[in-house]
């Protein structure tokens, strides 16, 4: 019962902070909301007994990405250190709507396919009962196994990926335009 | 395989690795030459034993398997063979030809990519992945005929040659698909073996069955064609030829390799590799386009002025010989016939690339503006030149097929190969192999000009520009290579007995595809014929262009300049095709002026009649039925001018608005 | 044990939060979060069916595949944003037209 209460603070947690996220008017407070967005999904993960996913979410995206964007929101508007309020842009307004439209269609339709879709009945979960998490599971010992032996080639070019990116990001982000 | 793809890593090593040029070309020599080595070997272990066909699974689409691999027979090791062979040759040429060149690391580059395209073809086991390796053969050929890019022409020409290409590659999908929906296997083995698909599909009752499936007998006709398209397109055949005098603006090494040896060979090599698929009415016209095609190069050939303009067309011309060998059933002869011309053509290419270099070196030392491959400029480069002279002798007495060389026994294949097929039909096909006949003895006298121009009488140079040149010997390793292809040139290398070209073991190598009477009388007549009438024209053109004595005066003649504007074939290309597509367009302009705006302007004028009517009555109404109609019509046109906003969430949200319709379409037809 | 389609609903949710930034938020720095919300989206979706695939834990594996190209995505796409920055002085995606016709 307990468990189900806290998850469905999380659940709100993440939901409200989302939607703040996205109708606040005041940028740096949006940023500061979706950390706390973040921090509740890692949380929801948890509840999926996925908790080694749950601290890496919470190493990459508050340890870099958070950080990463704070950084550039700052490069990018430096008159709001001067004027806070000068970044306010209308939350209501005609330009919203086609967004909302779309938004509210794609979740209707999300919604009709998840309430079809009866996920319990599939046939792989529905026989899942040894292979299923238990909450005293060691999910590292599993996820290693499988990166080592299963996932390698797909770990290997991630990391390529990985790297390239970062050169990417390395040389787009550098101050001389000589080519 | 190994051998296919040491050229790849010459590619690399070429590309990425940080090393002076002659490092380069000492790598790719010495990976093409190990290239050799295992086919080689390769071809010792396969040659007229049991065949190699090694494959795995590459991926799975539905129910359908694609596999890839490497499928080793005769054909594949014989081409790997020379592929390889004339390669070395040609890489050790240009370590000299190509001296100095800026871009040197390019040319190695191409030249890696081009051989480990071409190996590739004559090796893939399915026809997707020899589509693949057709394609890069064509993009590496593309790369190499404008390598000397800051050239306006190349850039011309290799855009020509791959656009023309397109063309071809287009019949190959085509023939592709048809007989993937046919057989629903790409593979060669299962397709084209002795006992495969093909061979046991029929045409029955109009409809063409397989094991596989069954679709009406036009198909059959039509992948025939398509797949011919292809060949017709790679091997510059009439009416797609003309990229290929074009592609001389490359490096004349290059010339040499791909648009004389190897490249242009792909499209016989794919008529041979799905021979089984061709029907008789197929083969009627590939034997009339390659007889048309090698009588009207000859006839191009025999009044070009640009040495490697002639040896290009005489390349057409060979080409034609092939496809006509393949249209009348010698597959064998046809494939002996591209073994041969590919060396004695290869040669020919070389020699006269050491003559141009000569000549260019001429061109800079001097300072004087000439074009360094006009042969009209030449002469008397015989005494200057011996080892470039007697080389190219051979190579062109090879081409003209007099006895004792590669050619008397290829060519006199092919030839009575075609008058025995001739017996068996009636109609045109009667006039293929005297055309070609006639053919042959153009290439003995086309030949011999640009011999005895070159090579015999004064320097014109000198005489013309009152100079005095210097031109020695090519460089060693230019000679070195000419000498050893010259010896390619004489009949022991493919057959003991000079006179009879069944000794031939290359012919051994092949199925007998067909079981043609053997006429004796062509035996001994053709040859006969053929050598006797060239042996004259051999001479004529001494005569007037050897002994520079006094020649009827051809140049006014509207043959003559019919042949030297190439058939005028370019010409019609651009008159006719392009600027009827330009007509076209204008016509379809000028209907929109004429009848839409005509169609507007009457409207226009109704509604003025009519505001006039109703200004009679009523000035107010009517002006604003009229001002409305022009404010509906300008806020429409604002209307629709908002979706070009130019900003990405705007057309975000039309995309995701296509996707839900999608969706909600899908959802009410009851399939979700 | 919270049923899958909780977390299916949930999922879905965050996702339309999301694909609403990106398609109205005059920033590119909050389409870019909005971005990052459809990702962690998939991603819950990702882990909530791996719980019932404990040996091949590919829904987790990919999980953390997924956030970790996330983060060099991030890293790329701010440095875009720096530049663009950099070249229109704005970062407004509804400033920068130059596709209108």
């Amino acid at each position: 019962m307990a468990e189900q209460v806290v998850f469905y603070i999380f659940s709100a947690l993440v939901l409200l902070s989302a939607f703040m996220v996205v109708v606040l008017k005041n940028q740096v407070r949006a940023i500061f909301l979706f950390f706390v967005t973040l921090f509740s999904m890692a949380g929801l993960f948890v509840f999926t007994l996925a908790d080694f996913v749950a601290i890496t979410q919470v190493v990459v995206y508050v340890g870099g990405v958070l950080v990463l964007m704070i950084f550039t929101f700052l490069l990018s508007n430096r008159d709001i250190l001067n004027n806070p309020d000068a970044t306010r842009v209308s939350a209501a307004g005609i330009h919203h709507l086609p967004g909302m439209v779309v938004a509210g269609l794609f979740f209707a339709v999300l919604i009709a396919v998840v309430l079809q879709s009866n996920p319990e009945q599939i046939e792989w979960i529905k026989n899942a009962d040894k292979s299923t998490l238990k909450p005293t599971d060691n999910t590292i010992h599993y996820l290693g196994i499988n990166l080592m032996t299963r996932y390698l080639v797909p770990f290997e070019v991630v990391s390529l990926l990985l790297m390239l990116a970062l050169i990417g990001a390395a040389h787009l982000a550098r101050k001389e335009r000589k080519i | 395989m190994l051998a296919a793809f040491l050229p790849l890593l010459t590619f690399f090593i070429s590309l990425f690795v940080p090393v002076k040029p002659a490092g380069k070309g000492a790598a790719a020599i010495f990976n093409i030459g190990l290239s050799l080595i295992l086919s080689g070997a390769l071809f010792l272990k396969v040659w007229n034993q049991q065949s190699f066909h090694f494959r795995i699974e590459w991926v799975t689409i539905g129910d359908f398997t694609l596999y890839t691999g490497i499928l080793l027979n005769n054909l594949s090791v014989l081409m790997m063979l020379l592929v390889s062979g004339i390669a070395l040759l040609v890489h050790v040429y240009s370590t000299k030809y190509m001296q100095g060149d800026p871009y040197l690391h390019r040319y190695w580059a191409y030249l890696g990519l081009f051989c480990f395209a071409m190996l590739g073809l004559v090796i893939a086991d399915n026809l997707l992945l020899m589509y693949m390796a057709w394609e890069l053969v064509g993009f590496s050929s593309y790369l190499l005929i404008g390598f000397w890019f800051t050239r306006h022409t190349a850039v011309l020409a290799n855009k020509k040659a791959f656009i023309v290409n397109r063309i071809g590659d287009l019949g190959f999908l085509i023939g592709i698909m048809i007989t993937l929906t046919q057989f629903h296997t790409l593979d060669l083995t299962e397709l084209f073996g002795s006992n495969g698909l093909v061979a046991n599909a029929v045409v029955k009752g109009g409809m063409w069955q397989s094991q596989a499936g069954m679709m009406p007998a036009g198909w059959l006709t039509a992948a025939g064609i398509a797949f011919f398209l292809g060949a017709v397109a790679k091997s510059a055949q009439f009416p797609l030829h003309t990229w290929l005098p074009d592609a001389m603006e490359g490096p004349t090494s290059v010339s040499s390799l791909i648009h004389a040896a190897t490249m242009v060979a792909a499209g016989v090599f794919l008529l041979a590799r799905i021979y089984p698929l061709f029907g008789d009415d197929v083969l009627l016209i590939i034997a009339i386009t390659g007889a048309f095609t090698a009588f009207m190069a000859a006839t191009i050939a025999l009044v070009q002025n640009d040495i490697k303009r002639i040896l290009a067309f005489s390349t057409i011309s060979q080409l034609g010989f092939m496809m006509l060998a393949m249209g009348t059933g010698a597959q064998a002869a046809g494939l002996f016939h591209l073994v041969t011309h590919a060396f004695f053509k290869c040669l020919l290419f070389l020699a006269a690339g050491a003559v141009i270099h000569e000549m260019a070196h001429v061109k800079d030392k001097q300072g004087i503006a000439f074009d360094p491959q006009d042969i009209r400029l030449m002469g008397g480069l015989r005494k200057r030149m011996p080892v470039t002279f007697a080389t190219m002798v051979i190579a062109s007495l090879a081409l003209t097929g007099l006895p004792l060389m590669s050619g008397y026994l290829s060519k006199d294949s092919i030839l009575i190969n075609a008058f025995e097929w001739a017996e068996g039909h009636s109609g045109l096909a009667k006039l293929i192999p005297y055309s070609a006949l006639l053919t042959s003895w153009l290439t003995a006298f086309y030949i011999s000009r640009l011999i005895f121009k070159v090579f015999f009488g004064e320097l014109r140079l000198e005489q013309e520009l009152l100079v005095h040149v210097h031109i020695h010997e090519a460089p060693s390793a230019m000679k070195y290579v000419l000498v050893v292809l010259a010896v390619f040139c004489f009949f022991p290398a493919f057959s003991l007995n000079p006179f009879l070209f069944e000794d031939a073991w290359i012919l051994k190598g092949f199925p007998v595809t067909d079981s043609m009477t053997r006429v004796n009388l062509f035996h001994t007549i053709i040859p006969l014929a053929v050598n006797l009438i060239a042996m004259l024209l051999i001479f004529i053109a001494w005569l007037w262009y050897g002994k520079q004595q006094r020649k009827p005066d051809f140049s006014a003649s509207g043959l003559f300049r019919f042949a030297e504007g190439q058939w005028y074939i370019d010409q019609f290309y651009t008159n006719v095709l392009v600027s009827g597509f330009v007509s076209v367009s204008r016509l379809v302009y000028r209907f929109d002026r004429v009848v839409v705006d005509g169609l507007v302007n009457i409207f226009a004028r109704a509604a003025k009649a009519l505001s006039v009517m109703a200004a009679w009555t009523d000035r107010n109404i009517v002006d604003r039925i009229v001002n409305g109609a022009a404010y509906l019509t300008g806020q429409g046109g604002r209307f629709f001018g908002h979706f070009q906003t130019g900003r990405l969430q705007h057309y975000f949200v039309t995309m995701l608005l296509v996707v839900l319709a999608f969706f909600i379409y899908k959802y009410y037809s009851g399939t979700i | 044990m919270i049923p899958l389609s909780h977390f299916m609903i949930i999922s879905a949710a965050l996702f339309c939060i999301g694909l609403y930034a990106v398609l109205s938020k005059r920033s590119a720095i909050m389409i870019l979060i909005g971005i990052e919300f459809m990702l962690n989206a998939a991603i819950l979706n990702f882990v909530a069916f791996s719980r019932y695939d404990k040996f091949a834990a590919g829904g987790q594996t990919f999980a953390l595949f997924a956030i970790v190209l996330a983060a060099a995505a991030v890293a790329v796409a701010l440095a875009i944003i720096l530049n663009v920055y950099g070249y229109y002085k704005t970062i407004d995606p509804t400033q920068i037209d130059q596709l209108r016709d």
